[in-house]
């Protein structure tokens, strides 16, 4: 199978990362089931916390795995092979951000199985709901981008703090928002101009992060 | 084939003149005779693990001495000479006496001295070789 | 893109620099024919290990021209890469995976991967592929990292280290397959390396790095030729000559020992003339010259 290097290089990490990721792609699959056929409010309730706790461990893996290759010197053989740092950058965000699209993935689908199939909450929800949990993949985002461009645990600490600290206040905002909040009982969902320019912000940020990451990368001189 | 010679890096001589008497001592004992195509300077310095502009270099000076030939695309081999195996010989001769001269002279032996040593010295190889 | 023209440089950098805060790298300029092997030879911190990244395209040089088998660096790495088995001695292997796994990578992703070999390297070094990486000794895995890049047979190979930290058995392993390369014309060699014994053993060329800059780079065989030493006898009265070639004497009452780094028998006669007493002349191992070499060369930078 010959291929580009750039998938066999997101492929090795996958590969080097399976049994993590198999992990909490199977706790992830059983909290779905609980939320699909699970019985009691505050028995969903608890599976919303595991939830949480499975996107802090889904995200602290590939920011592991993208430090731990320059702390462990692998670095130096990876760049031996033909690639250049701009396919290695771009191998390194997609296998992590993948790697945490698995567990995300899932609870955007449980949230909509609340919404959707168990009726726990309005339609009128679905504006806010998606909104917030669009946070923690633009947060991760930013957190690999700095791992990336930082090189050290540091950069990457400095970022998950910045982002942890920063859910509650904004979550807090988000929530104050007229325009949001005025219509999340409804039955059916209303996207508000609002919600339209707050979701539209969030799904932009995602490339400009991407896009300031490659470019720093690039701008580097020693690489390795 | 070449397994058996031995290029040492503590020998104080330079790898290449050790490479050139060790060439020299098959020839001079027969193991290479004339005209007896010898290896690639290539060849040898990846069997004697050495680099190659080694070889090269003792394959220059032994054409130099008229003991190999190079030719353009057919490779190496040893002088057709058939007095090579005897000339190399004579030096090899000529070297041990004058070496024993100066020792001797170190030692304060004077040259009837010397001779006598000689002689004893050759009595004694003729016995070991009649046993 | 074959074919082996006798003048085709595997490696050229010409007037390479990189400034770093606290050292800079100044002026380098390395020739590395086809199908030779260069020694790359110098203290710590010399500069080695940057020079060799930049010409790995890793490290993007301030000034001057990196071109490894014709592409230049760092901008067609890529290219070059296809070609090229690196090796240095920072470099680590995936601990949790094993060295078959490594091996299975790297196949998938180079066309010339070359199985049988590759089992005969296994059996040669003593190794196993179903080790993982982080159960290896210190020599097991270097020789598993030479291992991954002599299996492709590439064209060239920048080894940093290769030697450094290995046993005598395994280091003689090592050279056996480095020199094997050598059976083939079209692939060259440039290795760094603090063990003198083998640059001296395998090198066709060898360069002198110290401080950043290049002292030497050279012929071996021309080069081991320049330098002597040579023992004299010096009677109380006469005062021994300043001669051209001649970068030390060192004299202890009636004894002295002058280094040449630029021999000519004539220099003997110049002793003999002053009424001095040669009484050897004495080639030099690489390890002495080394030492002679970076003494000298740092006395000239600070007078």
């Amino acid at each position: 199978m010959r291929g580009s290097v750039t998938g066999h290089l997101i492929l090795k990490d996958w590969q080097i990362h399976r049994v993590p990721i198999l992990l909490t792609m199977a706790a992830g699959a059983i909290a779905l089931a609980i939320f699909q056929w699970g019985g009691e409010t505050a028995f969903v309730v608890g599976s919303v916390w595991f939830f949480v706790a499975l996107i802090v461990i889904a995200s602290m893996l590939p920011i592991f795995s993208i430090v731990n290759e320059r702390k462990k010197q692998n670095l130096p053989f990876l760049m031996s092979l033909p690639v250049s740092t701009m396919q290695y950058t771009t191998a390194k965000l997609v296998s992590t951000v993948g790697m945490f699209l698995a567990p995300w993935l899932a609870l955007v689908i449980a949230a909509l199985v609340l919404i959707e199939i168990r009726g726990m909450l309005p339609h009128g929800a679905i504006p806010i709901t998606l909104i917030l949990l669009m946070l923690p993949l633009v947060g991760f985002c930013f957190i690999a981008g700095a791992a990336l461009v930082g090189e050290s645990e540091g950069w990457s600490t400095a970022a998950t703090l910045v982002c942890n600290s920063s859910y509650g206040l904004v979550w807090y905002f988000i929530t104050q928002i007229p325009a949001l909040t005025d219509t999340w009982k409804s039955p059916v969902a209303v996207w508000s101009p609002t919600a339209l320019a707050i979701f539209g912000g969030e799904l932009a940020s995602i490339p400009l992060i991407l896009g300031l990451t490659f470019y720093l990368q690039s701008r580097k001189r020693e690489f390795v | 084939m070449n397994g058996a010679f031995a290029i040492s890096q503590s020998d104080k001589r330079p790898m290449y003149l050790q490479i050139m008497e060790q060439i020299k001592q098959r020839i001079a004992i027969g193991d290479w005779r004339a005209g007896q195509s010898i290896p690639s300077i290539r060849q040898l310095a990846v069997d004697l693990q050495v680099s190659v502009i080694t070889v090269k270099r003792a394959y220059l000076e032994l054409e130099r001495e008229g003991i190999i030939m190079t030719q353009q695309g057919k490779g190496s081999h040893v002088a057709s000479n058939p007095r090579l195996g005897a000339r190399l010989r004579e030096q090899e001769l000529e070297q041990h006496l004058e070496q024993a001269t100066l020792i001797a002279a170190l030692m304060g032996l004077r040259p009837r001295e010397l001779e006598h040593r000689l002689r004893e010295a050759s009595d004694r190889t003729a016995a070991k070789e009649t046993i | 893109m074959t074919g082996n023209y006798p003048n085709r440089l595997a490696i050229e950098l010409s007037g390479v620099g990189k400034k770093y805060r606290f050292f800079s790298l100044d002026n380098i300029h390395l020739k590395v024919p086809e199908g030779q092997i260069m020694g790359l030879i110098g203290p710590n911190g010399a500069g080695k290990s940057t020079t060799i990244r930049i010409l790995m395209g890793l490290v993007h040089q301030d000034s001057g021209e990196a071109l490894v088998l014709g592409h230049p660096m760092p901008a067609e790495q890529v290219a070059a890469k296809w070609d090229i088995g690196f090796a240095s001695e920072d470099m680590r292997l995936y601990e949790s995976m094993t060295l078959g796994w490594h091996m299975n990578f790297i196949q998938s992703i180079y066309p010339n991967w070359d199985t049988a070999y590759a089992q005969l390297l296994l059996k040669r070094f003593g190794l196993r592929a179903e080790q993982k990486v982080k159960g290896l000794s210190h020599g097991q895995r270097v020789k598993a990292t030479l291992l991954l890049v002599l299996a492709r047979r590439p064209k060239l190979l920048v080894l940093d280290e290769p030697t450094t930290g290995l046993d005598p058995v395994a280091r003689h392993e090592i050279l056996r397959e480095l020199t094997d390369v050598m059976a083939d014309e079209g692939r060259s060699i440039l290795f760094s390396s603090h063990n003198t014994q083998d640059v001296e053993q395998i090198s066709d060329q060898i360069t002198f790095i110290d401080r950043g800059r290049i002292i030497d780079s050279m012929d071996k065989e021309m080069y081991l030729d320049r330098w002597r030493r040579l023992r004299l006898e010096v009677p109380y009265g006469i005062k021994l000559p300043a001669l051209p070639g001649i970068i030390d004497v060192r004299q202890d009452g009636r004894l002295a020992v002058a280094t040449a780094n630029a021999f000519v028998p004539d220099l003997a006669n110049a002793y003999e003339s002053s009424g001095a007493r040669v009484n050897a002349v004495e080639n030099m191992t690489l390890e002495e010259i080394f030492v002679a070499n970076v003494e000298h060369s740092r006395e000239e930078v600070e007078a």
